[in-house]
């Protein structure tokens, strides 16, 4: 079948795209755009390091879903979090909380918290809990993570509202 | 790694998407959320020429509340969103429990109500790649002649069902309407799924189920899903249980497994033992003691088959009790 072509903003830039029924958004996040924070990994749904953000900021898992699916959307990965070289709060409260070890899947976890944040800005333990079932470390573990997402309200308070 | 090589539609319209699956036919795959489709066509178990997507079809994402106190839903609409209509909440909390139960957030984000109702069965063989299953006999499933999780000298793919709403609204009595290209159908969700692996459901490849709906409820009911992980898992074992009456008193009880098997459960040994006897402590025990003839066949996934029948007792004696003091 002959690629068609989408129009996806992503991270607030505008990307006119040649895609093929066969591909994921999350192979043009990767292959066609270059963007390669948002990680593959299981390609089933179980593992969440492939979370982006729709334009509501939910997460959402770019494996599971056809890119042509995706025309007209908008759509945030982890390279779109910082504003101008400064990160968003909730990427300070990974580094101040120590929330990562070797990182692979420090993008999804990060975008999932976001979603998290986005949602509910100070949120209860349940709250983070079920935003977070859908990722995985197998490194870090889940306690620090925690931790960084409970104290994010904190770093925006101190440092004013960043980010997207 | 591509998806297998497949056409992709997106028809603009329900009769449009009608059309396309008619000449589709038999090689044709509806898509909603994705989270299944996505899952089977990576596994190769789904091998479709068309892919429809109904994602954007706005007719299919509706709740709407009918003169008769219905409620209607699309079957596009997302779980999220379900899972946070004030109306379903406050009208159907059980079913809200069972929304709520499916997945992970990520997934309900994408997932549907209609994609949860179709869900593929699944059994620990076909849940596998191509390449790990090519190390054994191909099985019904995958153009075989034989079951791995079953072996019998029945001809029957013995994969579960192992979907969460559907569970709940059985025992909601909810209906789904179903279209085809010119012809629309009314089906009891009781009435939906055959005792098979294969045919789970009765639906054609050119249709596709629009709406559900749940008429007015007054009952008691609960909705509890048992699974290794609370956040993301699938079911080993879920149960619905509904009944009328205020405290031990009630002459009308509806259990509703699900996961166990092929098809939801309907137990009704133990329905019966509570209707004759009411909600008392021995009743109660009465009925637990029932289930486990009363399962039939269950197939092991997640956890072994007479662990699953254990777990079944256990959520039938749980949800009885729950249901007493409420
Ligand atoms: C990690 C993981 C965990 C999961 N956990 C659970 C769980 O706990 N409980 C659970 O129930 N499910 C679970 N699922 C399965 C699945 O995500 C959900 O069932 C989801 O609701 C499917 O909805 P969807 O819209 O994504 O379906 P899709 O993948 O789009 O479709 C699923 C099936 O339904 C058919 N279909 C979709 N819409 C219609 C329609 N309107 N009419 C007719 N046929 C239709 C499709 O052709 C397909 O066969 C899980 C999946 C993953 C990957
Ligand atoms: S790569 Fe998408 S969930 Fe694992
Ligand atoms: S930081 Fe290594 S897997 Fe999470």
């Amino acid at each position: 079948m002959a690629k068609q072509q989408i129009s996806l903003t992503v991270n607030g830039d505008l990307y006119e795209l040649l895609v093929s029924d066969q591909q994921t958004l999350l192979d043009i996040i990767r292959t066609e755009i270059g963007l390669t924070g948002t990680k593959r990994g299981c390609t089933t749904g179980a593992c969440g390091v492939c979370t982006v953000h729709n334009a509501d900021g939910e997460a959402v898992l770019s494996c599971l879903t056809h890119a042509l699916e995706w025309d007209q959307e908008s759509i945030t990965t982890i390279e779109g979090l910082e504003s101008d070289g400064e990160l968003d709060a909730i990427q300070k409260a990974f580094v101040e909380y120590h929330a990562l070890q070797c990182g692979f899947c420090t993008p999804g976890v990060v975008m999932s918290a976001k979603a998290v944040i986005n949602k509910y800005p100070e949120p209860t333990e349940e709250q983070i809990n079920a935003g977070m079932a859908g990722v995985l470390c197998r490194c870090t573990g889940h306690i620090k993570v925690k931790e960084a997402i409970r104290n994010t309200h904190k770093i925006r308070a101190r440092d004013g509202v960043k980010g997207a | 790694m591509l998806l297998p090589q497949h056409n992709y539609l997106q028809p603009a319209s329900l009769n449009e998407c009608l059309m396309a699956l008619q000449d589709a036919g038999e090689f044709g795959q509806i898509v909603a959320g994705g989270t299944d489709v996505i899952f089977n066509m990576r596994l190769k178990l789904f091998r479709p020429k068309t892919v429809v997507s109904i994602r954007r079809l706005t007719e299919l994402m509706q709740v709407e509340e009918l003169p008769d106190g219905s409620l209607r839903i699309g079957a596009a609409c997302r779980l999220t969103d379900l899972a946070e209509n004030p109306i379903i909440n406050d009208r159907f909390p059980a079913f809200s429990e069972s929304i709520r139960s499916v997945a992970s957030t990520h997934i309900r984000n994408m997932a549907t109500l209609g994609g949860n109702i179709c869900l593929q069965t699944r059994c620990w063989f076909t849940n596998n790649s191509q390449q790990w299953r090519q190390g054994k006999e191909s099985c019904f499933k995958t153009d075989g002649d034989i079951c791995h999780v079953i072996k019998s000298s029945e001809k029957k793919c013995h994969a579960i069902n192992n979907s969460d709403t559907p569970v709940a609204l059985i025992a909601l009595n909810a209906e789904l309407t179903i279209q085809k290209s010119g012809a629309k159908r009314v089906l009891p969700i009781a009435d939906f799924f055959n005792d098979d692996g294969i045919e789970f459901m009765k639906l054609c490849p050119d249709e596709l189920v629009t709406h559900v709906t749940i008429p007015p409820c007054n009952d008691r009911l609960i909705f509890s899903k048992y699974a290794a992980r609370k956040g993301i898992d699938f079911s080993i074992g879920s149960i619905a249980a509904r009944c009328n009456g205020e405290g031990e008193q009630t002459d009308k009880v509806s259990l509703i497994l699900g996961s166990l098997s092929t098809a939801p459960i309907k137990l009704t040994k133990a329905a019966e033992i509570i209707q004759t006897k009411g909600l008392t402590d021995g009743a109660i025990e009465q009925a637990a003691d029932t289930v486990r003839g009363d399962l039939g066949e269950v197939t092991n996934l997640y956890s072994r088959a007479v662990y699953k029948k254990q777990i079944a007792r256990v959520l039938v004696k749980r949800t009885l009790t729950h249901l007493k003091n409420m």
